[in-house]
């Protein structure tokens, strides 16, 4: 039996409490433990991004991140948005055609998602820069570019994302 | 991509941490930031038997003034970095280069021990401390030692610490007002192809001194051209003095053939970015406003 730790993790405002192996990551723990599998992998060396989640309400990539380390922390992922309907952000990344195939689409979500809890509304320079840390092959990155403003724009107050 | 399995230690002390490492002779490493050793486990170009988490123990973010020194806790965050207010008013190289390291969610996590300690030869943090002239305190079960940061850095991802030793803090003396920062790279928030990082001191009748010029990119790890800022000091910075303190950097450099670029692109870069560095920080030579 290889060695386990015990974890207690407040994922999107509930908590979850396993034994895990150590090596595992973050991301791995979200999807298999908990079965959170919108949170994507791509290259699990910390590149793509794509894998985005906040914890304690700072953008991470959770691959590069152990579930151990998470433990007694606060883990917000894309499944935080939507209830009945899609968030605003998300209708927003759906109304400028921001996505194409849709994989790195949760990334973007929540690097975006960290900004607006924040309450910062970046210029698009520095939008492009907030949001470098996650790759997209299809879209080209400018209409994720507009939809994060529109939402940023939009939205007025400051809205919590997610618990 | 999974890591090999290790044994996860969350110490409750600088002490517990010293005698972990200690008790692991070599088969363990303090788990900082993870944004390199997380990949390396996960690549499988490293296997440990135990990681030691230091990322919650007390005070070990801390920045603090002690008169004309500024003192880092290993655990510092660029993300801190980039917005300290002590750190724009004092080591404004320093906050600048941030922008360059990796991305924002790189920065929420990566520390500047753990940059240090990984001594990547392009890296942002070691070419800044180098420029800066930064002292690496170093602390194991034996007791501390201060370690200059020309020494610190030995070649490629290695350093003088001790498999038994911990970076416990960077101290940084009072830094010359000026500097100027310049990089290459392939594709935005890549590692650089090379990278410039000069700093000095303009005196009222306009000559330069204390002028020091780090180097990346360029050698088994980042390097100071001496030569080239002893023969600026003292000068105004006039294109014919900058033409030849440029060319006479690439005496200090061995550049590498990587998947980055060829030796010869970078002994061609070279003489290009120390000359634009040092008519930058000619030009201009407002001190930095955060
Ligand atoms: C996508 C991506 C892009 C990146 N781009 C850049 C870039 O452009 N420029 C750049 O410089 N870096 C870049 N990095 C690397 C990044 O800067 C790392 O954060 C840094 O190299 C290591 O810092 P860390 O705190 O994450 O350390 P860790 O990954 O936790 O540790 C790195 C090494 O340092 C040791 N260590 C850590 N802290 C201490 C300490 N206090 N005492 C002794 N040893 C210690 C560890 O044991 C390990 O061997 C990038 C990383 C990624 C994933």
């Amino acid at each position: 039996m290889p060695e386990r730790v015990e974890v207690t993790i407040s994922v999107n405002g509930r908590k979850h409490r396993r034994q895990v192996e150590p090596r595992m990551h973050l991301a791995d723990f979200l999807r298999h433990e908990l079965g959170l599998t919108g949170t994507h992998i791509g290259c699990e060396q910390g590149v793509c991004g794509n894998c985005t989640v906040l914890v304690d309400g700072q953008a991470v990539k959770s691959c590069l991140m152990f579930a151990a380390q998470a433990d007694g922390q606060r883990v917000t992922t894309v499944e935080s948005l939507a209830e009945e309907e899609l968030h605003p952000l998300q209708q927003a990344f759906k109304d400028a055609h921001a996505l194409q195939c849709g994989y790195c689409t949760p990334g973007f979500l929540m690097a975006a998602a960290a900004i607006a809890a924040e309450g910062r509304r970046p210029s698009r320079e520095e939008l492009r820069e907030e949001l470098s840390g996650v790759i997209c092959r299809c879209t080209g990155y400018e209409n994720i570019l507009i939809a994060v403003e529109r939402y940023l724009e939009d939205r007025g107050e400051v809205e919590a994302v997610g618990g | 991509m999974k890591s090999a399995p290790f044994t996860y230690v969350r110490p409750a002390s600088v002490e517990e941490a010293l005698h972990v490492l200690d008790e692991q002779a070599g088969a363990a490493r303090i788990l900082a930031g993870g944004q390199s050793l997380v990949p390396m486990l996960q690549m499988r170009l490293m296997q440990l038997d135990a990681l030691v988490d230091i990322n919650r123990l007390p005070g070990l973010d801390e920045v603090r003034a002690a008169g004309a020194e500024t003192i880092f806790g290993p655990l510092v965050r660029y993300a801190t970095i980039e917005r300290l207010p002590l750190v724009a008013e004092r080591l404004p190289l320093l906050q600048c280069v941030m922008r360059f390291v990796g991305d924002p969610q790189i920065r929420n996590r990566g520390t500047i021990g753990g940059s240090l300690a990984q001594a990547d030869p392009t890296g942002e943090v070691p070419l800044s401390c180098l420029a800066l002239d930064a002292t690496i305190v170093a602390a194991s079960v034996s007791g501390t030692r201060e370690i200059l940061i020309d020494d610190f850095l030995v070649s490629s991802y290695t350093t003088a610490l001790e498999p038994g030793e911990m970076i416990t803090e960077i101290r940084f003396p009072l830094a010359p007002h000026h500097f100027a920062f310049l990089e290459r790279n392939r594709k935005h928030n890549d590692f650089a192809v090379v990278n410039v990082a000069v700093v000095g001191r303009r005196g009222s009748d306009g000559g330069w001194s204390d002028l020091r010029i780090a180097l990346g990119g360029v050698s088994d790890r980042v390097v100071l051209a001496v030569e080239s800022a002893a023969l600026l000091e003292g000068t105004t910075l006039e294109e014919d003095a900058i033409a030849q303190a440029a060319q006479l950097a690439l005496d200090v450099i061995d550049p590498p053939t990587d998947v980055r670029g060829t030796a010869e692109y970078r002994r061609h870069l070279v003489p290009v970015y120390v000359r634009r560095a040092l008519s930058k920080l000619r030009d201009d030579h407002e001190p930095f406003d955060a």
